[in-house]
């Protein structure tokens, strides 16, 4: 095994938040490298084209995308050292454990570390939500984005927020056929509307984009439907119809409002849950808000968690999207600048004002969106007994409600039901279970602790672990 | 196929409910030692209440790997072996030969898919000093009644293609197998629930005091037991607390010869079905098997770190990468399969490597019930001990060399 030990700073994940903390923090003499596991920089937010198209279209690509090259292009020219393809593994005494295909394990030594992880499609169970051609918001967006390849022909797109009017605006000017979106939150209150307004002021790109994805909604005449989920999708092997129903205040299906509509493709896009892994591997404190995708990493305004020398930014952090996450990001690469002497708190406090400015902008408009976009109950509640809920390991919500009849706790309900031990490791399963041992316990969600967080970080090859050069004591009692 | 009983298992609300104000057996701790012994007591009619701190099989029992080791354990051997340690491993494999017994009807006798397979264990070695031991080690266990044989070169190669081409030999057990560790304590406490017995969750055994004939409010009761929820009073306490046996006794004044471990195990994902038998390396720290859900459990001693309760012991990436290597060594086809999941847990053995197990003769009434290879002899011992506590007449005494007062 390799190890590396020549960055006074590691920054973990190469989307917004990554890229604009290693670009201030070396721009003022901290020696950074940023560790990537994919093979190219830019995150979620600046997909690149995959390998093979023509950069030909860049304005349907959107701003986000030359956004994303500026950045890109600013660590290109930067100190920073890239290393991409490389993925986090483990964390350990002052050591970042990743694996490369190439080159196998190599250990980072890291005096601090800013960690991006950003976020993923927050997993919704219904009926049919594991039927081919349910696919969630994040992966119809990546497919249409790299590959330029619409996997629908005629697409329901079903979700919540300000992403759900994003997304199937940017699918449908990418020439993916979407034909109508269900939004499950109401129509926007004239109170909700003031308080969005009265947030405007360094807001308005958010504003004119979401008035130009509006637009494009409305050229196409792609109805916008408020108050509607989906609450089943049917089909032999693959989805052919999708039952949707009107909702009350909590997101709850009314009975009598059912209507089917046969479809190709049903997109789900209710927003993210933070990748959360590594702050709680490393044992941060979190806090709780269900708007921003539930547990989040504890952090004050420089990024700093509840650790010493570790740092967090971006949506990893809870989602907040991208024009916060550069910030956050900038403001924790400044810190780091500062606490290594590299700038003074005059100048810290001098190049921190505009991020902390931006910062609180958002802020302001976020809360007034969270408002009117509010994660209702009912989101949980739409799976019926014979729903799986584990879809790694196939297990049925039946089977979950009766081991959650014996005990309040997620590692019970894993270990009796194997529910969580798959592939995903129970990023998609561990909230909807326990939202149901919640509801059975009237426990508030925050009080439901997941199961103990252990490496490997993500799932990664033996042969690229194994180190033979690492011998056990013999084994042997009486051995001399 | 059994189907599996803990849809529909123990109610929460049941689990809560208040303690006794008394009862003649008191278990401390819901491991697979105490929830065997609640099933076999409580079967006799024994009155029991099991107290468990956290849930029912969270600690030991519910994080090793499930092998049965009826094989003598690698750690139990040395290169070169006197006789008295020859006869010492000897009386070792009988007790294992019985405890093989048990497994093989225990899905019957709890009427439980509980995930048992007999299919055979190997022991490899790498070098001729190696090999050398696997002889010994078969010459004890065939003595004793277990049966083993040692395949070389193409034998070997035939009867396990996919182990490596360069091993110098490997011995297979045919007779040993593995078991759903996550199952087995559970069902015995359904079980027991079922015959009667008493089960309490969330309750920590704070102390147990030893009551005189005339301590205050004693009315003939032998042991005052404070808990995180009351007290309870009782006239035989077991001590079936796992890691925390130790600490528990020393507050009736019983020192026991037990030391502790943190050992690292890992998972990987589900990969085609082809290793029928657990692996193990006569030299080397490794167990490795294939599970029913097409994962391998890779494990067989590799430390994790010491963390304080109620934190798990952490894994060490050098655990890890160790281990690994180890089983590719022996099994490279594993190259590709991912790694999905590591967890510890923590071992507690005694210094001979003997159990502990029966009443101790300093404190009349206070019994004591650890073993080290607990996961294959726990419910074995269970029953030894349940039918200790049960006969009337003394004719089920326990071995001595397993005694509770015994000092090392
Ligand atoms: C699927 C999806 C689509 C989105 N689309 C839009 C959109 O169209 N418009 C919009 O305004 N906002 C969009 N958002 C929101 C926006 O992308 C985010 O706000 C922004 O990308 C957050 O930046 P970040 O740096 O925090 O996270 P990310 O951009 O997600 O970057 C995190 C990076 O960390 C890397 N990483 C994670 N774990 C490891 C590890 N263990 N080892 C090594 N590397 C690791 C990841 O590969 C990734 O590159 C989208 C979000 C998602 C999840
Ligand atoms: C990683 C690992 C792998 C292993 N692999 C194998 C194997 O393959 N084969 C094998 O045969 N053996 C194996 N073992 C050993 C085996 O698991 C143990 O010997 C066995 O499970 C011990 O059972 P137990 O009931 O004594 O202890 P535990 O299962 O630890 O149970 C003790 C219980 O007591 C409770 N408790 C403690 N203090 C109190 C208190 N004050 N009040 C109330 N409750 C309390 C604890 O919470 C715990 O639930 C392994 C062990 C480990 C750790």
């Amino acid at each position: 095994m390799e190890t590396i030990d020549s960055h006074d700073l590691l920054v973990i994940g190469g989307g917004p938040a990554g890229l604009s903390a290693a670009l201030e923090s070396s721009k003022h003499g901290v020696k950074t490298a940023i560790i990537e596991e994919r093979i190219t920089l830019g995150g979620q937010i600046f997909k690149r084209l995959g390998v093979g198209f023509k950069d030909s279209s860049a304005s349907s690509l959107g701003k986000d995308y030359a956004r994303g090259a500026e950045l890109i292009s600013g660590i290109e020219k930067s100190n920073v050292e890239v290393f991409e393809s490389t993925q986090v593994v483990s964390i350990e005494d002052s050591l970042v454990y990743t694996t490369h295909p190439s080159f196998g394990t190599r250990a980072f030594k890291f005096k601090n570390l800013i960690i991006t992880p950003g976020a993923y499609d927050r997993p919704v169970v219904f009926p049919g939500w594991t039927l081919p051609g349910v696919m969630t918001a994040g992966a119809v967006q990546t497919l249409v984005k790299t590959q330029q390849l619409s996997p629908g022909k005629k697409i329901l797109f079903a979700g919540s927020g300000p992403l759900a009017l994003a997304f199937s605006a940017q699918l449908l000017e990418l020439g993916a056929p979407v034909y109508k979106v269900l939004e499950s939150s109401h129509p926007p209150k004239s109170s909700e509307i003031l308080r969005l307004t009265a947030a405007i002021p360094g807001n308005w790109n958010l504003i004119s984009d979401a008035i130009r994805y509006r637009s494009i909604l409305l050229k196409k005449s792609v109805p916008f439907k408020y108050r509607r989920i989906v609450v089943k999708a049917e089909g032999q092997g693959r989805v052919e119809s999708v039952t949707h129903c009107k909702v009350d205040q909590d997101w709850r299906p009314i009975a009598g409002t059912e209507k089917v509509e046969s479809v190709d493709l049903l997109c789900v896009g209710y927003g993210f849950f933070p990748s959360h892994e590594l702050f709680r591997f490393l044992g941060c404190s979190f806090i709780y808000d269900e708007n921003q995708g539930g547990f989040k990493v504890e952090k004050d305004q420089w990024g700093q968690t509840s650790l010493p020398a570790i740092f967090a930014a971006g949506d990893g952090t809870g989602v907040t999207g991208s024009y916060s996450a550069i910030a956050q990001g900038a403001l924790a690469g400044l810190r780091v600048a500062f606490l290594y002497g590299n700038l003074s708190e005059l100048q810290l406090r001098d190049l921190a004002t505009s991020y902390i400015r931006e910062l609180s902008n958002r802020n302001k408009f976020q809360k007034a969106l969270n408002h009117m976009f509010d994660v209702r109950p009912g989101i949980y509640e739409l799976a019926s007994d014979e729903t799986i809920v584990c879809r790694c390991e196939s297990v049925k919500k039946s089977d979950i409600d009766s081991v959650i009849e014996s005990s309040a706790d997620i590692s019970v309900v894993k270990a009796y039901t194997r529910a969580g031990m798959g592939l995903c490791q129970g990023r998609n399963c561990q909230r909807q279970i326990a939202a149901m041992i919640s509801k059975r316990y009237h426990l508030p969600f925050s009080e439901i602790a997941f199961a103990t967080p252990r490496f490997p970080i993500k799932p990664v090859e033996i042969g690229l672990i194994a180190d033979g050069s690492i011998r056990d004591e013999k084994y042997f009692i009486n051995e001399k | 196929m059994k189907s599996n009983v803990l849809a529909g298992y123990l109610s929460h609300e049941q689990n809560s409910e208040e303690l006794p104000k008394s009862v003649d057996v008191l278990i401390i701790g819901g491991g697979l030692l105490g929830t065997s012994l609640a099933y076999y007591l409580s079967k006799e009619k024994t009155e029991v209440l099991l107290l468990e701190r956290d849930e029912i099989n969270r600690e030991a029992s519910g994080t090793n790997a499930g092998s049965f080791h009826f094989q003598i354990a690698l750690h139990q051997l040395t290169p070169d072996m006197t006789d008295s340690e020859r006869v010492r491993l000897s009386a070792e494999v009988k007790l294992q030969v019985e405890a093989a017994k048990l497994w093989d009807g225990i899905e019957a006798e709890l009427d439980a898919d509980l995930g048992v397979h007999f299919d055979g264990g190997f022991m490899v070695a790498e070098t001729q000093e190696e090999l050398q031991v696997l002889g010994d080690k078969e010459r004890i266990e065939n003595e004793a009644g277990l049966e083993s044989y040692i395949l070389t070169g193409a034998e070997m190669h035939k009867f396990a293609p996919f182990l490596a081409q360069d091993l110098a030999g490997v011995a297979f057990c045919p007779r040993e197998g593995h078991a759903n560790p996550l199952l087995v304590g559970p069902t015995y406490a359904f079980r027991a629930l079922e015959n009667g017995a008493k089960i309490r969750t969330h309750c920590t055994v704070e102390s147990v005091e030893v009551l005189e004939k005339s301590s205050p409010g004693s009315v003939g009761f032998r042991f005052r037991v404070k808990t995180s929820k009351g007290e309870v009073l009782c006239n035989r306490v077991v001590n079936a607390a796992g890691a925390w046996t130790m600490e528990l006794a020393k507050q009736v004044g019983l020192n026991l010869p037990m030391g502790l471990s943190g050992l690292h195990v890992n998972v990987t994902e589900p990969s085609e079905y082809f290793l029928k038998s657990m692996i193990q390396h006569i030299g080397r720290r490794l167990t490795l098997k294939q599970t029913p859900n097409n994962t391998f459990i890779i494990g067989g001693g590799w430390p994790a770190k010491y963390e304080a309760y109620p934190k798990r012991y952490s894994n060490l990436w050098s655990s890890t990468a160790g281990n690994l290597a180890v089983a590719l060594r022996v099994l490279p086809m594993l190259k590709d399969v991912k790694l999905m999941r590591t967890w510890s847990g923590v071992w507690a053995y005694t210094k001979d490597f003997k159990p502990i197990l029966g009443e101790s003769r300093k404190v009349p009434g206070y019994h004591v019930a650890m073993v080290p290879t607990g996961f294959t002899l726990g419910p074995m011992v269970a029953q030894l001990l349940a039918n200790y506590m049960t006969s009337r007449d003394g004719s089920s005494e326990l071995p001595k060399e397993f005694s509770v007062d015994r000092e090392i």
